[in-house]
């Protein structure tokens, strides 16, 4: 999705019919793909076919006693909102496109609007049905063969094809979010006010403008919000068509983004936000803002951008950012968004979590982010931060191992439930999974 | 009243499922894999409340329709749809007869033995809706596909009689002779013509239930490409290679 890896001749296969889900023991390499969303290169590598799920795309039960989904991997989180909406429920923990799938948001443990209070998609999941050539099809929880349902959320579909989940989804509080933005002057300061408010709020994130040279470099808006109840319409409840893909976003030959533009841009949207600061928004704009972001993401044209997300320990989180705008500078980079969220966990094996502050910054592909890019991840290890993997299609396999201890411990797993490592994608190769 | 919706677990056959249940309608699904029908029927009770029954029933298997009877006799059955086909890569005239006889069943006999079951029932309702689903491969015999390509020219022919069978009765015979569709079939294939979605087939099916369509070329762009290779001279028709 970010332009970073391409395939020359990629092999993709869509099944439709259970039948494909049978044992059998002469399979080739392959990698599970859901939208193909992601900017690493996770669903796709060379050698490996890329089976997409989306024809599985069917809710199988719900169950208004539990609050329970049992939904196909396939199904995209836009077509199980709809569903649970008109029902009165959702899922807390969605990440930023509607058009994202089931599957992929276990298989890449995404984090949704407030991590910091909601946790990261696993947290959500009941269980996962597995399927994996040589083992047939398996039902996995934290009761079932708690390893392997441990090392699936999260796994990079390394584990096998997720063919369905039963997911736990919470009552809807409104059909409308009231939104409220503040405006701060420094990363710190913004990351400070994110903490205090997580608890209370149902989305929190903080907007950063390190595009800007001097003392406004830094300035942004915290942006939380609660779900209030307004009157429920049909319109309000149904998400508009996107026809958003990798293509898609690659449609402009050339890059529309340098400092002058950034700067621009990014000082409409400042002022654009600071006007308003208490605005009530659509389900469909507070759930899913990425939709508003693919004339931005497309604006990086065909040779795509950059992203890197870290999470940075909250003592640490000022020094990173002053260490960050010092190495920008020198390297002469422009960064063009700085996206803030508070979280408060644990890691497990390679999932994306921890305490502190996720900062991911983006950037347009070009010889100054090249430069700036390994400082970034030294700048990580030295204060121990943990970068993103499904974020970043360029995160050297050092910097993975120096940040996830647990890496050996998911290698082991991912070894004893398949010794041929038969699920391989550009992502596991370049980190040695 | 219910819809009777054959090869219902995937394609076209599971689009049309889709909008014939959020439009409430009762269904029954008709397909091969237990498994497959099982999910699609789950779908569809979760998602539209729609009361829907599944048969496993093999298409290919010349005697498998029999198992349609008890069916065909007991429940208020009024629509039909048969999304169905089977093609063979190898399909240039020197298949095994056990083959021939499977592709053959499952395009053609098939359908004629399951619309028999049910037609006199709609006849005495003087109601109902018989959909058949043809191919653009019926226009000419090609050598790429010589038995898949006769028997969707036979199942044309039949619901040409079949329509003139109902012509006085309130049953509507319908026939849509399809071009590539974008379905697990035709995924990553480089086709000389663009493929339509199933859901876009399926909206213009639903809305032409109940109309005298005759026989229609979906999508619409295959009609004037349907009288230009028709009007193919055979000097030049036999030098294409497609």
């Amino acid at each position: 999705m970010d332009g970073g890896v391409r395939v020359a001749s990629a092999a993709v296969q869509r099944p439709d019919r259970h039948a494909h889900f049978r044992k059998h023991e002469n399979a080739l390499p392959a990698i599970p793909r859901g939208a193909g969303f992601s900017f690493a290169a996770a669903s796709f590598g060379s050698g490996a076919e890329s089976i997409e799920v989306t024809a599985f795309d069917r809710v199988l039960d719900f169950d208004t006693r539990t609050g329970q989904v049992e939904v196909e991997a396939g199904a995209t989180l836009g077509a199980l909102f709809e569903i649970l909406a008109v029902r009165g429920y959702y899922l807390p923990v969605q990440p930023g496109h509607h058009r994202i799938t089931v599957g992929g948001c276990i298989a890449a443990n995404v984090h949704g609007k407030n991590p910091a209070r909601d946790g990261t998609f696993v947290a959500q999941v009941e269980s996962v049905r597995l399927f994996h050539p040589h083992h047939g099809c398996l039902e996995l929880s934290r009761d079932k063969e708690p390893a392997l349902f441990h090392a699936t959320c999260g796994g990079m579909g390394l584990t096998g094809i997720i063919v369905a989940a039963r997911l736990r989804t919470q009552r809807l509080p409104g059909a409308s979010l009231r939104v409220a933005h503040r405006q701060v002057t420094t990363i710190a300061e913004g990351a400070g006010l994110l903490t205090e408010d997580a608890a209370r709020s149902d989305l929190a994130y903080g907007w950063f403008d390190c595009a800007r040279r001097g003392r406004a470099h830094g300035r942004g808006i915290v942006v939380t919000g609660q779900f209030v109840s307004t009157r429920e319409t049909e319109s309000t409840l149904k998400l508009p068509r996107s026809r958003f893909s990798p293509e898609a976003r690659a449609w402009l030959p050339f890059s529309l983004l340098n400092p002058a533009s950034i700067r621009l841009v990014n000082a409409a949207y400042f002022w654009s936000l600071r006007r308003s600061s208490n605005t009530i928004v659509t389900l469909a704009d507070g759930l899913y803002p990425t939709r508003a972001n693919e004339l931005y993401l497309s604006l990086f044209g065909r040779r795509g951008l950059h992203e890197c997300q870290a999470l940075v320990p909250h003592a640490n989180l000022a020094e990173f950012a002053a260490r960050l705008r010092d190495h920008a500078t020198r390297a002469g980079a422009c960064i063009t968004l700085t996206v803030a969220k508070p979280f408060n966990g644990t890691s497990d094996l390679i999932r994306f979590d921890g305490s502190g502050i996720s900062l991911a910054i983006e950037m347009p592909r070009s010889a100054a982010a090249d430069r700036l890019l390994p400082e970034v991840d030294r700048l990580v290890v030295d204060l121990g931060g943990r970068p993103n993997i499904i974020k970043d299609s360029r995160l050297p396999r050092s910097i993975f191992e120096a940040t996830y201890p647990d890496c050996d411990r998911f290698r082991t797993i991912l070894r004893r439930w398949d010794p041929q490592r038969l699920f391989r994608s550009e992502l596991s190769e370049r980190l040695g999974l | 009243m219910s819809a009777l919706v054959f090869g219902a677990s995937a394609g076209l056959g599971r689009a049309l499922a889709r909008e014939l249940a959020s439009r409430g309608e009762n269904l029954v699904l008709v397909a091969r894999n237990p498994e497959d029908l099982a999910a699609e029927a789950a779908h569809l009770r979760t998602v539209y409340g729609a009361t829907v029954e599944w048969m496993a029933l093999d298409a290919s298997d010349p005697r498998a329709t029999e198992e349609l009877t008890e069916l065909a006799g007991a429940a208020a059955i009024r629509d039909l749809f048969f999304p169905i086909g089977m093609g063979i890569e190898e399909d240039d005239g020197s298949l095994p007869p056990a083959t021939i006889a499977a592709l053959v069943s499952a395009n053609l006999t098939s359908v004629m033995a399951a619309v028999s079951l049910f037609l006199p029932r709609l006849l005495a309702a003087n109601v109902g809706n018989i959909i058949g689903i043809g191919s653009v491969a019926a226009l000419r015999g090609r050598s790429r596909n010589v038995a898949y390509a006769a028997a969707k020219r036979g199942l044309e022919s039949y619901f040409e009689s079949l329509r003139h069978r109902t012509a006085a009765s309130g049953v509507r015979v319908q026939f849509y002779r399809l071009g590539y569709l974008d379905t697990q079939m035709s995924f990553g294939r480089h086709l000389p013509f663009p493929k339509a979605s199933v859901q876009a087939i399926a909206c213009t099916v639903m809305r032409n239930l109940g109309k005298d369509v005759g026989c229609m070329p979906l999508p619409a762009f295959w009609r004037p490409v349907g009288w230009a290779l028709r009007a193919l001279p055979w000097r030049i028709y036999r030098r294409l290679n497609f």
